[in-house]
């Protein structure tokens, strides 16, 4: 019966959860999902982790490569990050060239990650002019379900973190590159940011704010995609993105604020652990 | 009241005679040229029961399609997907394209603030008019409103907002670079008082005209 | 921002003035008002007018039609289909005209209408859930001035302009109907229709109307004196 009222009446369904002060499932309105992540699940990638947000699930692999600095920036590297968004992980996505909307999240993953510093792009140069390695960050979602930023900024930073880079010697004259696998140095991470997606759902007198929304949530809250997602890394912002949804009043904007300094410790808690029990195996 | 100077802003609009709403926005020396067609007929695919489909292009002057021009087009859209009244217009479509022509800083919210221009001049319905602003964070930590080229690209952090005319609340945000909270909230409350002066310049352009309609 | 009657208004604006007196006095608000919980809010940029007692509406540019119920508008036959003819109305979607709304159409005697015609119609369902209709026809079944429009031509403007050469107050076709004869039908969907003696007299009327988009009232009075002499030959 509440599977036909909720094809019927969209929008009535979800309010009258909304007028119960509780989620369709079962949350509060500040309430994340758990964190559940798994590193170096891929054996053939450089390094990877494995992150689900509730049912949202995000693998990353991280692949090096070594390559020439562009001219005009001879002192540094490349890290390059992408999003797919591919049919399996939703309806909402088909097969083809990516999406606009896949576009949009690739753009701000990469935004996050390159404003918030956390990886010194200058480390990766082996020889200025000369050498430096690229590393390409490939975002793969499993399960579409809402929060998709929060999930692919714990995957990446995750794998970062575990990623090391092997010694490479050049030789100057021969131009010969020696890369040595055995001896590998660990990639300096600085910081640890972490995003927290919000949806601001529209109700009078006062708009709702849901913490880690679901699909079917942003979907109520005014199509595909949060409407604001906070990123916080150690104390500075490295991005506050608000697009669509309902217009934020400056008391809702600081709660979500604070929610997302929350969420922060917490996330940041579980990818401590989650590599200290790694090193252990 | 603080006085603020913004950069001078001088608009056409109905620029172009063929499209349905069109302006010419310069702020500074960046300049946008925005159009706007419809309520009218789309391919049932993209057709929405309850509102108007809300088509955005935007078209960099390299000409060349990039992800970073995705980007603008899904914040423009959803900004005038929230002020538009898209219920009144079921079933359609209404696009809207924005031509940069000069881009010297402050690109995006200059193509925000021609949108709302150019929506207004065509006549659609609309919940509440938008203005953009930026600012920007220099070296010492010290805000600037409205920041030249070269000081934005000096900036440590760039802060863009978006507002709405009823209640000047968020409609938009977006940074670039890494700020503390105190600076997030004070360059807020200080785009935001100064989202008057735009709101200020929207009624002297339509003011312009409407008297002898 | 809070407006009153006469003001320069954009959208988002509020009006504490439009609100029922009394329970029994009713108030009538139009294009570019809307009501919402507490307020009525603009919804288009232009002036906030007001007619006694009670009826306000904005004043505002615009070209793109949207079809209202009862307004007469020109429109051209692009199909025939079924017991139906299908006419752009210059909207979203075409609109549907039958053909019984004709004066004395019936089953067998079907109206003479081609693909291309130009014919001046009121719309009588106009909906934003539903497809637009036309008839040809008043609640009598006469057909006034409704019907084919035969030769002359065909011209588009802003909504606005035909808004203000229809207003009584406006001296644009006082003027000109003493100069020249001529014909013309003006469609509420931004289409004016005219049909003068020769090609010359044609240009000179259609440059009137278009002419007279962005003038005062007193400029338009000079702007048809002027058009007038370079049509009688006097100014070269």
């Amino acid at each position: 019966m509440t599977e036909v009222y909720k094809h019927i009446h969209p929008s009535k369904y979800f309010n009258d959860y909304i007028n119960q002060d509780v989620r369709p499932d079962g949350r509060d309105f500040d309430q994340q999902r758990d964190v559940i992540i798994n590193i170096n699940g891929i054996t053939s990638a450089d390094a990877s982790a494995i992150v689900k947000c509730g049912n949202t699930t995000v693998v990353c692999g991280i692949k090096l490569e070594l390559a020439r600095p562009k001219a005009e920036e001879p002192d540094i590297g490349f890290l390059i990050s992408n999003v797919e968004l591919l049919p399996l992980c939703s309806s909402k996505f088909r097969p083809g060239p990516p999406s606009d909307y896949a576009q949009v999240i690739s753009n701000i993953v990469s935004d996050i990650v390159i404003n918030s510093k956390c990886v010194d792009l200058k480390d990766l140069c082996v020889v200025t002019d000369k050498l430096a390695w690229v590393i390409y960050c490939d975002l793969v979602c499993l399960d579409y379900d809402g929060s998709i930023v929060d999930a692919c900024i714990i995957a990446l930073i995750t794998s970062l973190k575990t990623l090391s880079l092997p010694t490479v010697t050049y030789d100057n004259e021969t131009e010969e590159v020696k890369v040595d696998t055995g001896v590998k140095i660990p990639l300096q991470v600085h910081g640890l940011p972490v995003a927290t997606s919000f949806g601001i759902y529209h109700k009078l007198p006062r708009n709702i704010i849901l913490a880690d929304p679901s699909a079917y949530e942003e979907e109520m809250c005014g199509g595909i995609g949060a409407n604001l997602i906070v990123c916080w890394n150690k104390g500075l912002f490295c991005g506050i993105q608000k697009f669509g949804g309902c217009n934020l009043s400056t008391e809702d904007e600081k709660r979500t604020i604070s929610l997302a300094k929350q969420r922060c410790k917490l996330v940041e808690q579980v990818i401590e652990t989650c590599i200290k029990n790694g090193e252990v195996k | 009241m603080q006085d603020f100077k913004l950069k001078p802003m001088k608009c056409e609009l109905n620029y172009l005679s063929k499209s349905d709403g069109s302006a010419i926005l310069s702020q500074g020396d960046t300049v946008v040229l925005a159009s706007v067609n419809g309520p009218m007929d789309i391919k049932t695919v993209n057709q929405s029961i309850e509102k108007a489909t809300l088509e955005v292009l935007f078209c960099s002057k390299e000409g060349k399609p990039s992800v970073a021009d995705r980007y603008k087009e899904n914040i423009i859209r959803h900004t005038c997907e929230t002020a538009i009244l898209g219920c009144l217009y079921p079933r359609t479509g209404i696009t809207l394209t924005i031509q940069e022509l000069e881009n010297y800083g402050g690109l995006l919210t200059c193509a925000v603030n021609c949108a709302c221009l150019a929506l207004i001049n065509s006549g659609v319905g609309m919940r509440h008019a938008v203005a953009a602003l930026s600012c920007c964070v220099d070296g010492a930590g010290e805000l600037v409103l409205e920041p030249t080229h070269a000081q934005a690209t000096a900036a440590r952090a760039r802060l863009h907002f978006v507002f709405d005319s009823r209640e000047k609340s968020l409609v938009t945000g977006f940074t670039e670079g890494t700020f503390s909270e105190g600076t997030y909230e004070e360059a807020l409350a200080r785009c935001r008082a100064a989202s008057d002066l735009v709101f200020a310049f929207y009624r002297d352009i339509v003011s312009n005209y409407c008297h002898v309609i | 921002m809070k407006v009153s009657v006469g003001d320069v208004v954009l959208p988002g604006d509020y009006c504490e003035e439009i609100s029922p007196k009394d329970e029994k006095s009713r108030v009538v608000i139009g294009p570019g008002l809307r009501k919402e919980v507490d307020h009525v809010y603009i919804t288009k940029a232009g002036i906030l007018k007001k007619k006694n007692p009670h009826t306000y509406w904005i004043d505002s540019y615009q070209k793109r039609y949207v079809p209202i119920r009862g307004e007469n508008v020109i429109g051209i036959v692009t199909q025939k289909a079924g017991d139906i003819f299908r006419v752009d109305i210059g909207g979203s979607t075409t609109a549907a005209l039958s053909f019984l709304s004709f004066e004395g159409a019936t089953k067998k005697n079907r109206p003479e209408l081609q693909v291309g015609d130009i014919i001046y119609a009121k719309l009588v369902i106009a909906s934003k859930d539903m497809e637009p209709e036309l008839v040809c026809v008043d609640s009598f079944g006469h057909k006034g001035r409704l019907g084919v429009l035969n030769d002359g031509f065909m011209f588009k403007c802003p909504i606005n302009l035909v808004r203000k050469i229809l207003n009584p107050k406006c001296p644009l076709l006082d003027s000109l109907k003493n100069e020249w004869p001529f014909e013309m039908a003006a469609g509420m969907n931004g289409r004016i229709w005219i049909k003068a003696n020769s090609m010359r007299e044609s240009i000179a009327l259609g440059n009137a109307i278009l002419g007279a988009e962005f003038l005062s009232d007193s400029d338009i009075k000079k702007m048809c004196n002027n058009i007038a002499a370079i049509l009688a030959g006097h100014v070269s």
